[in-house]
């Protein structure tokens, strides 16, 4: 368990994570169409999705790659706190590098609280069952559309929605080019383009993923 | 000019040290920040204080040994430099400078601002080296190497082991002189035959010295005085995978 290896976990958990935010957010799109549409739409896509037999294996993928994400980010840290126990009276690390790559642990905390939040607001709710009962829609689909219009009717937690994915554009733009590097992608050019590619992914994420709430919230 | 000081002072290794402020008035904007310090310990000398112990060799940029924390910077406020390179006319005047040793747990401050670097020498004895005959200098075109691999490869050689990456890096990270190292010689004929033990031990000794991971936050290639490209380290990350498959 060398540092290459708790790198590339970290890397690798990333990069899938990463992946599955596009899908993430394709799908979070339909929630801007009109409201009739939407709703049979989005609970239409929801429901192949919990029955399909693979999307299930990519799911448990995506729990196990959130747990290792966070746990080898635990140990990483713990290790680099280690190897610089004292700090420097005066450092002007903004002199020599982004703030992002320089606090990727505390964007991680406030991704984690994101996280808990958001996962007790669907997947406790649609998959255990736990806290107020979700009904089903006309073609008799779960209301998972029902769900998310209102808690985005709830002003707390369209704040709370929205300006968490700030802090998520910021990890995802260091993360991005960093993971590709952990995993040894070293071509000169290509990191120029890289380094593009992640401010254009992580800003899409971040408003596209803050924006919705607003929308449904004034719609 | 004048400018203050703001020195750590530190006995020895076990000893807790701190800073002390010292106010030194005749300065020339010319002279080099080491020669500062120099005024500075002659003015000591004549107080019967004992001095800064300050390591340096060359003074013109290419042995590494001065290596400096200074006002947040390694090697002071311009990126790129050694701490020789540096002069006081970057100081405005009646500046306080704060002159801190370089920070890690594997660099041990040994007396106020020399730390051990030794941890560097440990990790060139496992493969910062070629094994080859010794004897009269082999014939220079019986190897044949194209310009841009000799190109980069020099440049990576450029690493003068100073220790800005690691004093610069917030995990302590020695990734980048590890990365230098061993991409000068692996991406040499010279160095093919031990390349992949070359990695693997290498950076099992870096990963022994007690360094931290590199989080690519980019630091060490501004700070670096040879600017050594932080790509070395994905580049190092690449033939390291390549050695656990292939080696
Ligand atoms: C759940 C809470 C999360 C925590 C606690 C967390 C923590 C961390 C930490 C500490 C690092 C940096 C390690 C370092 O600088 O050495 C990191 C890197 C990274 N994170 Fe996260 N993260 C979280 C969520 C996410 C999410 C949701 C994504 C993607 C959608 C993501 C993608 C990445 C990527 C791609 C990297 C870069 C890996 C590398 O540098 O090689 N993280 N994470
Ligand atoms: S004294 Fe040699 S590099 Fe500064």
């Amino acid at each position: 368990m060398n540092l290459f290896f708790r790198r590339s976990i970290i890397a690798g958990t990333g990069l899938f994570l990463c992946i599955f935010m596009i899908v993430h957010l394709s799908a979070n799109c339909i929630l801007l169409l009109p409201e009739e549409i939407a709703r049979g739409m989005y609970n239409a896509y929801s429901t192949t999705l919990r029955e399909n037999p693979i999307i299930k294996i990519v799911a448990y993928l995506l729990y196990l790659s959130i747990l290792l994400h966070v746990i080898y980010a635990i140990l990483v840290t713990f290790r680099n706190r280690s190897a610089k126990p004292d700090k420097y009276a005066i450092n002007k690390t903004e002199d020599n590098s982004s703030w992002a790559s320089q606090n990727m642990g505390l964007l991680g905390i406030l991704l984690l609280l994101f996280l808990i939040v958001h996962l007790a607001n669907f997947w406790a709710r649609i998959k255990l069952g736990m806290g107020a009962s979700v009904g089903l829609d006309a073609a008799g689909n779960v209301d998972v559309y029902e769900v998310t219009s209102s808690l985005f009717h709830n002003g707390f937690y369209v704040l709370f929605y929205s300006l968490l994915m700030i802090p998520l554009g910021f990890h995802l733009n260091h993360g991005l080019k960093s993971a590709f590097k952990t995993l040894g992608f070293y071509h000169r050019k290509g990191l120029k383009v890289l380094a593009r590619v992640s401010v254009i992914y992580a800003s899409i994420l971040s408003v596209g993923f803050g924006i919705i709430p607003l929308i449904v919230y004034f719609k | 000019m004048e400018v203050t000081f703001r020195i750590w002072r530190q006995d020895n290794p076990t000893n807790k040290g701190g800073f002390i402020n010292y106010v030194v008035d005749d300065l020339a904007e010319d002279m080099s920040f080491l020669e500062a310090l120099d005024h500075l310990n002659e003015i000591l000398v004549l107080r019967n204080e004992k001095v800064v112990a300050f390591e340096y060799d060359c003074r013109e940029g290419i042995c590494g040994q001065c290596g400096i924390f200074i006002n947040g910077r390694a090697h002071g406020p311009h990126s790129n430099i050694t701490t020789c390179q540096l002069y006081m006319r970057s100081f405005k005047d009646g500046a306080i400078i704060t002159v801190e040793p370089w920070r890690a747990k594997s660099f041990p401050i040994l007396k106020d601002l020399i730390v051990d670097r030794s941890a560097f020498d440990r990790i060139i004895e496992h493969g910062g080296y070629i094994s080859a005959k010794t004897g009269t200098a082999p014939e220079a075109n019986a190897i044949l190497i194209g310009k841009g691999v000799s190109d980069k490869a020099m440049d990576a050689a450029a690493c003068i082991g100073c220790g800005a990456c690691v004093a610069t890096c917030k995990n302590s990270s020695a990734a980048l002189f590890t990365a230098a190292k061993i991409n000068h010689l692996n991406s040499l004929p010279q160095g093919k035959p031990e390349a992949h033990q070359r990695v693997l031990d290498m950076t099992t000794q870096m990963e022994k010295e007690g360094f931290g991971h590199c989080s690519f936050t980019g630091a060490c290639e501004v700070e670096c005085p040879e600017g050594i490209s932080i790509a070395n380290i994905a580049e190092m990350n690449a033939r390291y995978f390549k050695a656990k498959i292939f080696g």
